[in-house]
C-alpha cells in the first residue's frame, strides 16, 4: 500500500487548531454569546411574524379557531435551530450555524428577527428545527436564548419547551378560562422535535451574493396549532403541559404553522 | 522535499500551537492557580458528572458554597438550600419526613441527602432531573418550596456588593447569569463526597468491625446489597419497594416521568450511607426508625404488578440479623463529612 503523505493530515490539524481557538472563549455555543462573531456580520436574516390567519397577531385581540371556539392570546413563544437553505434543482443543502438557538418571542418583535451567515447560493427552500435538540435538553445549564430564566424549561422533568401558546377562551374550563399548551419531550416515543422543510412563493429565491443580503419573511400562524392534522378544541384540551401524545400531536399541528411569504434580496 | 515540507509543516503546528496557548494563558493562569482537585476515593468507579464542562476551582466552590446559604435565592430570604439540606444530617432535614417551604407550606416529598452527587445521573425521587446543573432550579421555583423566580434570583446577586467580585473569580467576568450562579453551585455540590466512614476505614485497613458489624455486613450483602449496591449503597435504579400508595400524594414516582405504567410506584434507590442521620426514610419520610424499615422488608411489603421481584417473599430476618445490620448500617455514618468545615455555612 502506498503511504499516504503526512502533509494534508497536519495542515488539517493546524487549520483545526486555529479554528478552535481558545476553547474557553467558545464554551458557551448557544444563543448569541460566546460565538465570536459581530452581530452584524450576517448575509441571510428571516425575519418571523406571529399572525392569525395572515393578519399579524395582537394580544388585544379575539380569534376564532378552527372549530368555532372564540380564544385570545397572552402568550406565544417557540425555538428555532438547526437552519438549513436548500436548493432542490442541484441538490445543495447548506447547514447554517447547527449550534445557535433563537427564542421567536411574540411579545417581544426584537426577537423574530434572526440572523444568519449562509454560504453564497441560490436556495428555493428553508428548513429549521421548532425546538431545542435532544443534547442540549440533557447538557446541563445553559445561556443565551437557552437561559432558564426565559421561562421555557421544565424544572421538574428537565427539558426545554420547545414552543407555548398560552391565552383565554370562553369554552375553556380551566381557572380564569385559561388555556395552556406548552409542547415538550425530546426522547424517545416523546419525541416533540419537527424539522419541517418550508416552500418560498413561486417563483422566488433567496439569492446569497457576496456583500449583499437576503431576507426570507416568514409567518407562523397560531390558527394552525388547532387543527390539521389534529383536533385540538380548547374545549377538551384546554391545557397540555407534560410530554405525551397530545403534546405530540399539537406538535405536528404546528410544524405547518410556518409560510414563507416574502423574499428580498438585496 | 517531502520530507522537507513536514519539517516545516510541524514547525508551523508547533509555533500555531504555542500561540493558541499563548492566547488563552491569561485565562488558564486563573485556572490554575485556583484549581480544585476532585478526588476518587479508594473503590469508587469513575465519577459520571462531566467535570470538562465546568472545571472545578476554588473561587467557584466558595461561591457555590455562599449561594447554598444564601437565603435570597428563595422568595421571602428565609429559605436557603441549606434550609433543607443541613450538614449535621448528611445535608438531609434533620427529623422531618416533609421539608418546610414558603408560606408555611410543605415539600411533598422527603429531602434526599446530598453527598456523592458526581456519581449520580438523574436527580430527584423519581429521576425527572437530567443533570446536576439544572437539580437547583426546581427547589428555587417550586411555589412551595423556594418559590423565586430565577430572574429575581439573578438581579438579587447583581445588585449585591459582594456576588460580583466573587462571580469574577469564579469565572473571570463579574456577569452574572444563571448558567454560572448554577455552575458554581454543582462545583459546591460535587465536591460533597462521604466516603470516611467506620466502613470505608475497614476497606482501608485502617479499622476493625466488631463482630455484629461484620455478622452484619455478611447478611447485608446477601440481603441488602442487590439494590444498595457498594460502594455508592445504591445501584440508582428506580424500583417499586412494597410501600402503599400514600392516600393523599398519589406519588407514582418514576411513571410521571416517563408515562410507563411498568414505572408505577417506582422510585430510585437511595443510598444507605450515613443512613444513621438521615431519617426519616423512604420517599415520603413515612418510617422514622431503621427498625420500622426492615419491619417493612420482613413483613411488610405490598404485593403489585411493579413490585421489584427481589421482594416477592419479602426479606425474612430475625432479631439476631437485624440487630448486627443495624450495627453494621451504624458503620455507613461519616463524622468526617458531617462536621467537614470547607462545607459549612461561610462566616
Amino acid at each position: 500500500m502506498k503511504k499516504q503523505p503526512m502533509l494534508p493530515f497536519l495542515l488539517a490539524i493546524l487549520l483545526i487548531v486555529f479554528a478552535a481557538g481558545c476553547s474557553k472563549e467558545f464554551s458557551s455555543s448557544s444563543g448569541y454569546k460566546g460565538t465570536g462573531n459581530p452581530d452584524d456580520s450576517f448575509n441571510l436574516r428571516i425575519d418571523f411574524t406571529p399572525v392569525f390567519d395572515t393578519v399579524k397577531l395582537s394580544f388585544d385581540s379575539t380569534y376564532t379557531n378552527f372549530w368555532e371556539e372564540p380564544f385570545s392570546v397572552s402568550a406565544f413563544k417557540f425555538y428555532v435551530c438547526k437552519f438549513d437553505l436548500i436548493n432542490t434543482d442541484s441538490g445543495t443543502v447548506y447547514h447554517i450555524n447547527p449550534d445557535k438557538y433563537f427564542l421567536i418571542d411574540a411579545a417581544d418583535s426584537t426577537t423574530w428577527a434572526v440572523k444568519l451567515a449562509s454560504k453564497p447560493f441560490k436556495y428555493n427552500r428553508i428548513s429549521f428545527l421548532i425546538g431545542v435538540d435532544s443534547i442540549r435538553n440533557v447538557s446541563g445549564a445553559q445561556t443565551g436564548a437557552l437561559d432558564p430564566l426565559k421561562g421555557m424549561f421544565w424544572t421538574w422533568n428537565s427539558g426545554y419547551i420547545m414552543a407555548k401558546l398560552e391565552g383565554s377562551s370562553p369554552v375553556s374550563s380551566l381557572a380564569g378560562n385559561k388555556f395552556e399548551y406548552h409542547i415538550g419531550g425530546f426522547a424517545g416515543q416523546e419525541n416533540v422535535l419537527r424539522k419541517p422543510t418550508i416552500l418560498f412563493p413561486f417563483g422566488q429565491f433567496s439569492q446569497i451574493v457576496a456583500d449583499k443580503k437576503s431576507i426570507i419573511s416568514v409567518n407562523a400562524n397560531v390558527a394552525a396549532w388547532f387543527y390539521n392534522p389534529h383536533q385540538i378544541k380548547i374545549k377538551e384540551n384546554p391545557s397540555c403541559t407534560t410530554p405525551g401524545l397530545m403534546a405530540k400531536d399539537i406538535s405536528e399541528n404546528y410544524s405547518k404553522m410556518f409560510t414563507v411569504t416574502k423574499i428580498v434580496n438585496n | 522535499m517531502r520530507k522537507k515540507l513536514f519539517t516545516i509543516a510541524v514547525v508551523v503546528l508547533l509555533s500555531a500551537t504555542t500561540m493558541q496557548v499563548n492566547s488563552c494563558k491569561k485565562n488558564d493562569a486563573v485556572q490554575q492557580s485556583n484549581s480544585l482537585t476532585f478526588t476518587v476515593p479508594p473503590g469508587f468507579p469513575e465519577p459520571k458528572y462531566n467535570f470538562g464542562n465546568n472545571p472545578l476551582t476554588k473561587d467557584g466552590f466558595e461561591l457555590g458554597r455562599k449561594l447554598f446559604y444564601d437565603g435570597r435565592l428563595s422568595k421571602d430570604g428565609n429559605f436557603p438550600c441549606s434550609s433543607c439540606h443541613q450538614q449535621f444530617a448528611a445535608f438531609v432535614t434533620f427529623d422531618h419526613d416533609f421539608s418546610h417551604g414558603f408560606n408555611n407550606q410543605f415539600t411533598t416529598r422527603n429531602a434526599p441527602g446530598l453527598f456523592n452527587l458526581a456519581w449520580h445521573t438523574a436527580f430527584q425521587w423519581d429521576g425527572g432531573v437530567n443533570n446536576l446543573e439544572v437539580q437547583p432550579l426546581a427547589p428555587i421555583t417550586a411555589p412551595n418550596e423556594m418559590a423565586e423566580d430565577i430572574n429575581n434570583v439573578i438581579n438579587k446577586l447583581k445588585a449585591d456588593n459582594i456576588y460580583p467580585g466573587m462571580f469574577k473569580s469564579a469565572f473571570g467576568t463579574d456577569e452574572i447569569t444563571s448558567q454560572k450562579m448554577l455552575k458554581a453551585l454543582t462545583q459546591f455540590m460535587l465536591m460533597l463526597v462521604s466516603a470516611d466512614s467506620k466502613y470505608d476505614k475497614v476497606k482501608k485497613g485502617q479499622a476493625v468491625f466488631t463482630l455484629a458489624e461484620q455478622k452484619g455486613y455478611t447478611i447485608f450483602q446477601a440481603k441488602c446489597a442487590s439494590c444498595h449496591a457498594e460502594p455508592l449503597f445504591t445501584d440508582l435504579s428506580y424500583r417499586n419497594n412494597g410501600l402503599t400508595l400514600h392516600p393523599d400524594l398519589k406519588d407514582y414516582g418514576r411513571m410521571r416521568i416517563t408515562n410507563d405504567n411498568a414505572d408505577s410506584i417506582k422510585f430510585k434507590v437511595p443510598s444507605l450511607r450515613n443512613v444513621e442521620l438521615t431519617f426519616s426514610y423512604m420517599h415520603d419520610g413515612r418510617f422514622y426508625t431503621i427498625d420500622q424499615v426492615l419491619n417493612h422488608y420482613s413483613t411488610g411489603i405490598v404485593q403489585s404488578s411493579t413490585l421489584d421481584p427481589s421482594l416477592k417473599n419479602g426479606i425474612p430476618l430475625n432479631i439476631e440479623e437485624r440487630s448486627n445490620i443495624k450495627a453494621f448500617l451504624k458503620t455507613l455514618t461519616d463524622s468526617t463529612f458531617i462536621n467537614d468545615k470547607r462545607f459549612a455555612q461561610p462566616q
